[in-house]
């Protein structure tokens, strides 16, 4: 998003309340959404529960196109579209909704700095082993995300994506990474988190910031997600602590909400078999 | 632990050790951990054993050329400047790293290589000037080029002009982040108490060149300028680590400018001199062959023309 379009999202933004009918976009469910999509759909998900703002989720073969900036998911709230959870953090601080407040300057200087910590780490791990490792790709990748395409563009648009992540890898240097290095990243990142997390039940103790939600979004995903092989998930399953905080996450925020008879949204993501 | 171990790295300028990010970070650990290392500064990445900058050559592994993996290399052979550290602070050092990598560097390769007044008066110049000869036509256009790419790739734009818009957006993210370190790093000497660690190692190489350089676009330079703290830490670290370093620009600068004229721009002049003599040498050389070549021509004819009375079975043998 532009800085011009920023602020004036910001001051329309300030001026309407969160309505009923927000909407969250991203990429068909069963068949399509990969797993590094599926976590950030997630983070958000799980962002504006934290805020308890109420969000419709909608699944659409084209949600990547749809997106401003190209990324899912985004969130079409009144008469703005909004991608990606850092754009929409700030959309709904605007809108006089924060997690982050209550924070002093150190903390939040550790919060950001964490929550580039996932996206440098976790986020890159999750596009490696989608689109550089043959087996994943072949047995998962390919057929899902060219699934709601006919021929020849199904091989089209999945060669072009997979030759964009691969160049993105070559220029921050993961290009020469084995499978095994870069499972060896995941586990860094995730003892770092556990060791930041201890035994607190949020990353800045009693509250849940949007650094939960990030890290909930994709741990989860990973934890939940059948992959070629099980080696992603085992890596977090090491951390008792971090498996409890995605226990304690879905309990607060994902179960409850279902009780209350807002089946809606909820139906809409995956159930937790392994974490039990 | 006979040999120390060699580091090749680029060379430095503007009164710090080196110019490059990631050879300022690894020149800045080795300090902090004590390694005796035997330091090449070259300005050929082509003479590095890996083809980049900086690269550590290793007795078992070969050569490595990341800076991550160059400091866990110096760690295994107990070079370690994180031994004091909790496993809560090696954690926040892991991500203020990452903070670095995802905000402060895409606006430094912006401020650097792609805003073309700092690129065509420093970045270029610089290269053009202390590369050596051949390569400096074409490594300062290379090394642009490959930025660029990188820039774009990892922002995720195809579209990627040096415009307002995109070095407003970089700058936004670049002048968040060291707010945030400036308020991590409070009135400490450095970001874990008294002692140095790899995370002190991470800022210098990012911070010194844009507090050292002298860019004639200084919109990044402005704000690091008020953040007192950082600025502070980055000559602390100069002057208690490199003291050589930070003595030496007001006694190289004054030096530098008297000669210029003479000096500075000597081996350009004698490379200049060479070049046009070559030059002449190979026109005249030149034009001596094509006249050769003409007057080998007719001999070869005027063989041709013998060949023939020579070529006959008959007359060889009867030569013979």
């Amino acid at each position: 998003m532009s800085l011009a379009a920023e602020a004036y999202v910001s001051q329309i933004a300030a001026a309407d309340p969160w309505p009923e009918n927000a909407t969250l976009y991203q990429p068909l469910k069963d068949d399509q959404i990969l797993l590094s999509d599926c976590a950030s759909s997630l983070a958000v998900q799980a962002y504006l529960r934290m805020c308890r703002l109420p969000i419709r989720t909608r699944c659409r073969p084209n949600a990547e196109y749809m997106s401003p900036s190209g990324k899912v998911p985004f969130v079409h709230v009144g008469n703005q579209v909004v991608s990606e959870l850092g754009p929409i953090v700030q959309f709904t601080k605007a809108k006089g909704h924060s997690l982050s407040e209550g924070l002093d300057e150190v903390q939040r200087a550790e919060m950001k700095a964490y929550m580039e910590l996932v996206n440098n780490m976790l986020l890159t791990a999750e596009l490696y082993i989608q689109w550089c490792d043959e087996n994943t790709v072949a047995e998962i990748t390919w057929p899902r995300y060219s699934s709601p395409y006919s021929w020849p563009l199904n091989h089209i648009l999945a060669y072009q994506k997979q030759w964009e992540v691969k160049r993105k890898m070559a220029a921050i240097g993961w290009a020469g990474k084995s499978l095994a290095q870069v499972y060896e990243d995941v586990s860094l990142c995730c003892q770092a988190l556990s060791q930041r997390l201890g035994t607190q039940p949020y990353f800045f103790n009693k509250q849940p910031t949007e650094l939960d939600a990030l890290v909930f979004g994709h741990l989860f995903t990973i934890l939940t997600t059948q992959l070629t092989t099980s080696e992603l998930s085992e890596k977090i399953k090491n951390y008792g602590n971090l498996l409890a905080f995605c226990r304690r996450i879905e309990h607060n925020f994902f179960e409850e909400h279902n009780r209350e008879g807002d089946a809606g949204p909820a139906s809409h993501f995956p159930k937790s078999p392994s974490l039990i | 632990m006979a040999a120390p171990l060699e580091l090749y790295c680029w060379k430095g300028d503007w009164g710090l050790p080196s110019i490059d990010t990631d050879s300022l970070t690894v020149l800045a650990y080795a300090k902090f951990a004590g390694a005796p290392l035997k330091v090449h500064k070259i300005t050929n990445p082509w003479r590095s054993p890996t083809g980049s900058l900086p690269a550590l050559k290793t007795r078992e592994e070969g050569s490595v050329s990341q800076p991550s993996k160059i400091i866990i290399h110096l760690r295994k052979q107990k070079y370690n400047a994180d031994y004091d550290l909790s496993a809560k602070e090696g954690a926040d050092t892991l991500a203020f790293i990452s903070l670095l990598e995802e905000k402060l560097l895409p606006a430094l390769i912006y401020t650097f290589w792609l805003d073309s007044k700092n690129y065509v008066d420093l970045t270029r110049r610089w290269h053009a000037d202390n590369v050596p000869f051949p390569l400096n036509f074409f490594l300062p256009n290379r090394i642009h080029g490959q930025q660029l790419d990188r820039l774009r790739l990892v922002r995720g734009d195809s579209g990627l002009e040096p415009g307002d818009d995109i070095e407003k957006e970089l700058y936004r993210d670049a002048l968040e982040c060291m707010t945030l370190l400036s308020q991590r790093l409070g009135s400490h000497k450095f970001f874990f108490g008294d002692s140095p660690s790899s995370l002190d190692a991470y800022v210098f190489g990012y911070l010194a060149p844009l507090v050292k350089a002298k860019l004639p676009n200084a919109k990044l330079q402005q704000h690091l300028t008020s953040l007192d703290n950082l600025r502070l830490f980055c000559s602390n670290i100069l002057t208690l680590y490199f003291p050589s370093e930070g003595r030496e620009p007001p006694s190289q600068k004054p030096s530098g400018q008297a000669d210029g004229g003479d000096f500075d721009h000597e081996p350009h002049k004698r490379r200049k001199q060479l070049l046009s003599a070559l030059l002449a040498l190979g026109a005249m050389l030149g034009y001596a062959v094509l006249t050769g070549i003409v007057s080998i021509q007719r001999v070869q004819s005027q063989q041709a023309i013998d060949a023939p009375h020579r070529h006959r079975p008959q007359d060889e043998e009867d030569e013979e």
